[in-house]
């Protein structure tokens, strides 16, 4: 049995594990940006019958056999006890399909951040860190402020 | 939703053995740590994850140095994980004990990437696996509305 070709793979192994772990912590949690900016008052209700918070809403896709989502809901509940008028809402991704198909939510844990009008400011999947969901409460106040 | 089961700090180390278990492998050409592993990976789909030899060493050594965990996980999608686990450790065997060294390796270098990964930033291939087939294989929950009209 020779060794070179294990080495060969291990180099190639470790390099491809690293590339994955590099990808995946850089896209996690991570705050995007949104494009659209459509006219005050044409806009449908992103999520029907859902309650606002005065400033801003955090909107969270969870489903069961998800660990980050636990974690990602304590961080949530966590920054909106801490500000006055954001609301964190926990929505289960398999009991709401329509929804999931309509935002394109991909995978959980995902988490919308609305402004005061409802408004999609910006999204990430994956959990967040605490100092970008407020940095991202931030822009959504921003947000509701430029649009009026 | 249902309550979670396992320690993912345990997971982790375990996977962090793994890697090395099978990095080992690949170094020295000996399949007796893909062997061990092989019987590691068994006893976890057997009896689950908390059977594992990795995880009582985990028990015993490492965690009543660290704090309690933060959140516990699901037990299943770590199981699955360890099935495939399973697959893979047991073709990397055949490859490199009937002489067909390049299939043994390439089994085993592509398990090291998934306990690879896993170990250093928890991402679970297996598990993500376990939910995809979850997912497709489960019928259309009544919630829906209007689902008949997506592809």
């Amino acid at each position: 049995m020779t060794v070179a070709p294990g080495l060969v793979a291990l180099l190639v192994a470790v390099a491809a594990g690293m590339l994955i772990s590099v990808l995946k912590s850089r896209h996690d949690g991570r705050f995007r940006a949104m494009g659209n900016d459509p006219e005050p008052g044409k806009r449908p209700a992103l999520i029907e019958d859902l309650e606002l918070g005065e400033r801003a809403t955090l909107v969270q896709f969870s489903s069961a056999f998800c660990a980050p989502c636990r974690a990602t809901q304590r961080i949530l509940s966590d920054v909106a006890g801490m500000l006055d008028g954001v609301r964190h809402v926990e929505i289960d991704a398999e009991s709401h399909l329509d929804l999931v198909r309509r935002l394109d939510i991909r995978r959980t844990p995902t988490v919308l951040v609305l402004d005061a009008d409802g408004d999609l400011v910006t999204r990430a999947s994956g959990q967040p860190r605490r100092a970008d969901v407020i940095a991202a409460i931030g822009k959504a106040v921003d947000h509701a402020h430029l649009s009026t | 939703m249902p309550q979670p089961k396992v320690d993912p700090r345990g997971l982790r180390f375990a996977a962090g053995i793994t890697t090395v278990l099978l990095a080992l492998t690949l170094i020295t050409g000996n399949a007796w740590p893909l062997a061990v592993q092989t019987a590691v990976f068994a006893i976890s789909v057997v009896f689950g994850v908390q059977a594992s030899p990795y995880s009582v060493i985990f028990r015993r050594l490492v965690r009543p140095r660290l704090g309690p965990a933060a959140e516990l996980e699901e037990a299943a999608p770590p199981r699955f994980a360890q099935l495939v686990g399973l697959v893979f450790a047991v073709a990397g065997l055949a490859g490199y004990l009937t002489g067909a060294t390049v299939f043994g390796v390439v089994a085993t270098a592509l398990a090291l990437v998934a306990a690879f990964v896993n170990a250093a930033v928890g991402l679970c291939l297996g598990c993500e696996a376990y939910l995809l087939i979850k997912r497709i294989t489960t019928t259309r929950t009544p919630a829906t509305t209007g689902g008949a009209t997506q592809p």
